[in-house]
């Protein structure tokens, strides 16, 4: 049988260990502005790809060479997934545990999908925080080590939410990092905030300040995607992450 | 809405214009709208409503300049974002109010409705 999800990757591509980095769209594309800017910054070659019948009929052009708009890029010792076009809600799922299968393949060390958490008073906050989610009890205690802030109660939904739970039934250890961020505005404040933290699993050394003096001219170029992505949002249940859970402590 | 409409449903437009992205709340008396205006100034954004609509004009202080991407092909220049929106009840325009902070533009536009008092038999 055909497989539902396909990841490509570049010939002699060679895994050490990674920790991977998950940037798909979601609220405030935090995640894909924050991805892309350290691909960017690290100039991390691209090396894979990845297709699906599930996904938009949709290629991207770039400098003149056709891609694909879901994209792994990479080296030896970190692997970044990130996407330009947003996930049809009906594609998380096998996205997530082809995912998942992959990130166990190359013997993943951890996995960082990072994120946001939309916030009706964003306007008010002039540095968004962080806060973290593990999917196991050493992961919990590795983010508790780096005084990282845990998300104690609530419920969380989206890519991130579903890539826990899989890397979990894999016995990898995952941790979400979500910023506070505007929830249908591309938010590079918030993107900003998620790399700062990210350096506490990851020594990338990279500097934030050319991604908040170029956050303008990010928010305008990520216009169409946040549409996209906002329009997905109720299908995802993001509107869920705000509520109360019955068994709340 | 038209075919083509459909399928060339561009958030930009050949007269300069960029569609801003935004959002509208029901906030039981009033209606909250928000715009997000990135490279715009407070001074330079004019908002026009009437009881039905809302429409923001802001001008950017640098004009953005896109290029060879998509079946345009050519050097295509923004100067301004310019949005109207239907609302989905009746507003007093005369009480709406507004503010800017970062980028984003916030409306608050109170509803018509009044308000009838009704006592418990």
């Amino acid at each position: 049988m055909e497989e539902v999800v396909r990841i490509a990757e570049e010939e002699g591509v060679v895994h050490k260990n990674p920790i991977v980095i998950e940037g798909l769209p979601d609220v405030g594309l935090v995640g894909t502005i924050a991805a892309s800017y350290i691909v960017e910054k690290a100039n991390y070659k691209e090396i894979g790809y990845i297709e699906s019948d599930l996904f938009p009929p949709v290629m991207v052009v770039h400098e003149g060479k056709l891609k694909n708009p879901v994209r792994i890029y990479g080296n030896e010792g970190v692997v970044i997934v990130l996407s330009e076009v947003a996930i049809p809600p009906g594609a998380v799922y096998p996205l997530t545990r082809a995912l998942a299968d992959w990130f166990k393949e190359i013997g993943a060390e951890l996995v960082i999908p990072i994120t946001g958490l939309p916030v009706g008073n964003r306007i008010d906050i002039s540095k968004p925080g962080v806060f973290a989610v593990g999917n196991s009890e050493e992961a919990v205690k590795e983010l508790e080590g780096k005084q990282m802030e845990l998300l104690e109660e609530g419920f969380i939904a989206g890519p991130y939410a579903i890539m826990l739970r899989e890397c979990g039934k894999r016995k990898m250890n995952a941790i979400s990092l979500l910023a506070q961020c505007f929830p249908v505005y591309p938010d590079p404040g918030a993107a900003a905030s998620v790399i700062e933290s990210l350096e506490k699993f990851l020594k990338l050394g990279i500097d934030v300040n050319e991604l908040l003096e170029r956050g303008e001219e990010i928010k305008l170029k990520a216009r169409d995607l946040m549409r996209q992505t906002a329009l997905s949002a109720p299908e995802m249940q993001k509107g869920v992450e705000q509520d109360m859970p019955i068994m709340y402590r | 809405m038209g075919m083509e409409r459909r399928i060339i449903r561009t958030t930009w437009r050949y007269d300069g214009c960029l569609e801003p992205l935004y959002e509208v709340e029901d906030k039981e008396d009033e209606i909250l709208v928000t715009f997000d205006l990135p490279r715009v100034r407070k001074e330079n954004v004019e908002i026009n409503t009437t009881e039905n609509t809302v429409e923001v004009i802001a001008k950017m202080t640098d004009a953005v300049c896109w290029e060879r991407w998509g079946g345009i092909q050519k050097r295509l220049t923004f100067q301004a974002f310019r949005k109207q929106i239907r609302l989905p009840e009746p507003i007093d325009p005369e009480k709406a109010s507004a503010s800017f902070k970062n980028g984003v533009l916030r409306i608050n536009l109170p509803k018509v409705r009044s308000k009838v008092f009704i006592p418990i038999e």
